[in-house]
């Protein structure tokens, strides 16, 4: 007995040291990011180890002094611009995915099937071919935050989410509020979204996610610099800015790290949603 | 908003339940999206695919199916059309493989480490295509530490990403950002098989590298067949990475339907040529997804699933 517990282990530490070594191979672009961006401008690109550390990109992206360019905070601006567009479209589409998901699963009503069809086709409708027609039904809206707000607004993703969700939950807890003489209105509020506090959590940031790191659509509707996304900010400077890269990776770091925050501070409510995502 | 539930309840309430006008009210965000946003477009895109509109021009002319006729004819079509199969193969066998196997890694991990680790193997997935191009961009630049480098020590001159490897590296790229989000699945597909499976397994003599490809592997083919049509669909999706590092070059060797649509509407100005290219392009994603689908499900009842 003690001697096959001495085996277990020994395999488990060969496997642990094994995963170990992929995930650092697999961060390690992290590391590197984050490192190029406290580096001083010399240096940048050229070392491996943090030999000395400097704030200059950081400064140069967020102190008001962007030299040469012709606005100072643009910086500044294009992070807020992010937030402007994700946060809104995060919200209303878990106000969505709720309403509808909640409609398609605990209602009985004429037209339920052809909604469902509808969702179904939008589900695996590959949106490039919208992308002109949007962009000319929009065009009056460019350069507006509610022109790149509208088109994206509603995850049709998420309301799958919410449906698969609510399909696990029997009719009789909502039938039962329903008795009590609750109204639906009341009974999404008090009673179903509280239930679906990991899914909305995971709706919420996968929507966030992919919204602030959207670049087609932002690209087009927004190309004024001003109204500009951090994503697109960066992919329109990088390339021109190759002789100063720090301040590039110091933006880098800017467009990443809050997605990644978010993420592992509700990373607890993964395991039970996830469960969700594949039905 | 009022106005629309009036309409829609009307010749619905009186027959069956009553829930009908209510139900319709929470459908009502979703019905104005889809109608302004989803099907608007699609009958537009439909008809400018049959234009030679410009996109600037309040002059076009209906041009039949030259836009369908031109695209046979167009080598950057062509292109976009073997690439998106180039990088689908590759790509679904690389993401299949590191799924698993990261899946299998981390469910062996002691239950301490589990969470964490494969929260870890999933951050990659959060990561914005533009960030990490802005990172190779500059590994692979002329002044580069990496170019330097080779250069001193290899004689070794290359400008990589207009060279026959920035295919891969694109490759590397996507199959870095999407490995560890599908090892997810895989990893809540495997705690989901039930222990008895094993020892039954076991005691048949089902050990070791069996156990994976007669038991594991068999057990989980539903996810499996999820997360092959998943990272399939996702080679369809290329775009950040060729936009800002290769623009589609060497060649055309690189660049991807996404772009090229974007190109042919929003920088030669063909917007109607670009409305054909993305029909032609949602063709071939459909016909591939369900050839796969198809094939996984031969797969699929050969396990009796």
């Amino acid at each position: 007995m003690g001697r096959k517990r001495k085996k277990i282990k020994l395999s488990t530490i060969i496997i642990t040291i094994v995963t170990l070594i992929i995930l650092a191979i697999s961060l390690f672009p992290y590391y590197y990011m984050v490192l190029q961006s406290f580096l001083p401008w010399n240096m940048v690109d050229k070392a491996l180890l943090p030999k000395s550390i400097s704030l200059d990109s950081y400064r140069y992206l967020l102190g008001g002094n962007s030299a040469g360019s012709a606005d100072p905070w643009q910086w500044v601006r294009a992070l807020i611009n992010s937030f402007v567009v994700s946060v809104p479209t995060a919200i209303i589409s878990v106000l969505v995915g709720l309403m509808t998901g909640y409609a398609a699963t605990h209602m009985e009503y004429k037209g339920k099937g052809l909604i469902y069809s509808s969702l179904l086709f939008q589900m695996f409708f590959p949106i490039i071919i919208l992308l002109v027609p949007r962009y000319m039904l929009i065009r009056p809206l460019a350069n507006n935050y509610l022109g790149m707000l509208l088109p994206l607004i509603v995850s049709i993703w998420g309301i799958f989410m919410y449906i698969n969700y609510f399909k696990t939950i029997p009719n009789v807890v909502f039938e039962a509020a329903k008795i009590d003489g609750a109204t639906h209105f009341q009974i999404l509020l008090k009673i179903a979204l509280p239930s679906t506090k990991s899914i909305s959590i995971i709706v919420f940031l996968s929507v966030f996610m992919t919204r602030w790191n959207e670049l087609i659509w932002d690209m087009l509707v927004a190309p004024d610099y001003k109204m500009q996304t951090l994503n697109v900010m960066i992919s329109t400077q990088f390339n021109q800015n190759s002789t100063v890269p720090g301040p590039m990776y110091a933006a880098s770091v800017l467009l990443t790290l809050p997605v990644i925050i978010l993420f592992l501070c509700f990373s607890k409510y993964f395991k039970e949603g996830i469960n969700f995502m594949l039905k | 908003m009022n106005k629309n539930i009036g309409a829609a309840s009307k010749g619905m309430v009186k027959r069956k339940r009553k829930n009908t006008g209510i139900a319709w009210l929470f459908n009502v965000p979703y019905i104005a999206y889809s109608m302004v946003f989803l099907f608007l477009p699609l009958g537009w895109a439909l008809w400018l695919s049959v234009t030679d509109w410009n996109l600037m021009s309040p002059n076009y002319n209906f041009v039949k199916l030259d836009n369908f006729i031109n695209l046979f004819k167009d080598e950057k079509v062509q292109a976009a059309f073997w690439n998106s199969l180039r990088y689908l193969v590759p790509i679904v066998i690389l993401c299949f493989v590191l799924g698993v196997g990261i899946a299998l890694l981390v469910s062996k991990l002691p239950e301490k480490l589990k969470g964490f680790a494969a929260v870890m193997f999933f951050i990659p997935y959060l990561t914005s295509g533009v960030s990490t191009s802005v990172m190779v961009k500059y590994l692979f630049s002329y002044n580069s530490a990496l170019s330097v480098f080779l250069r001193e020590h290899f004689n070794l001159n290359v400008n990589w990403l207009q060279s026959k490897a920035s295919f891969w590296i694109l490759v590397i790229m996507i199959v870095w950002k999407m490995a560890g989000y599908y090892a997810l699945f895989v990893l809540s597909g495997i705690e989901g098989v039930s222990e008895d499976v094993y020892e039954a397994g076991m005691l048949d003599g089902c050990t070791g590298i069996r156990k994976l490809f007669y038991i594991t592997l068999p057990m989980i083919m539903p996810t499996i067949t999820s997360v092959v049509t998943l990272a399939a669909g996702l080679s369809f999706q290329i775009f950040s990475e060729p936009f800002l590092l290769t623009g589609g070059g060497p060649a055309l060797a690189t660049t991807t339907w996404q772009l090229e649509i974007y190109n042919a509407s929003f920088t030669r100005f063909r917007a109607g040529y670009g409305a054909a290219m993305a029909i032609a392009n949602a063709v071939q994603i459909f016909v591939v997804i369900q050839l796969i689908t198809w094939l996984l499900n031969k797969l699929n009842k050969k396990f009796g699933w």
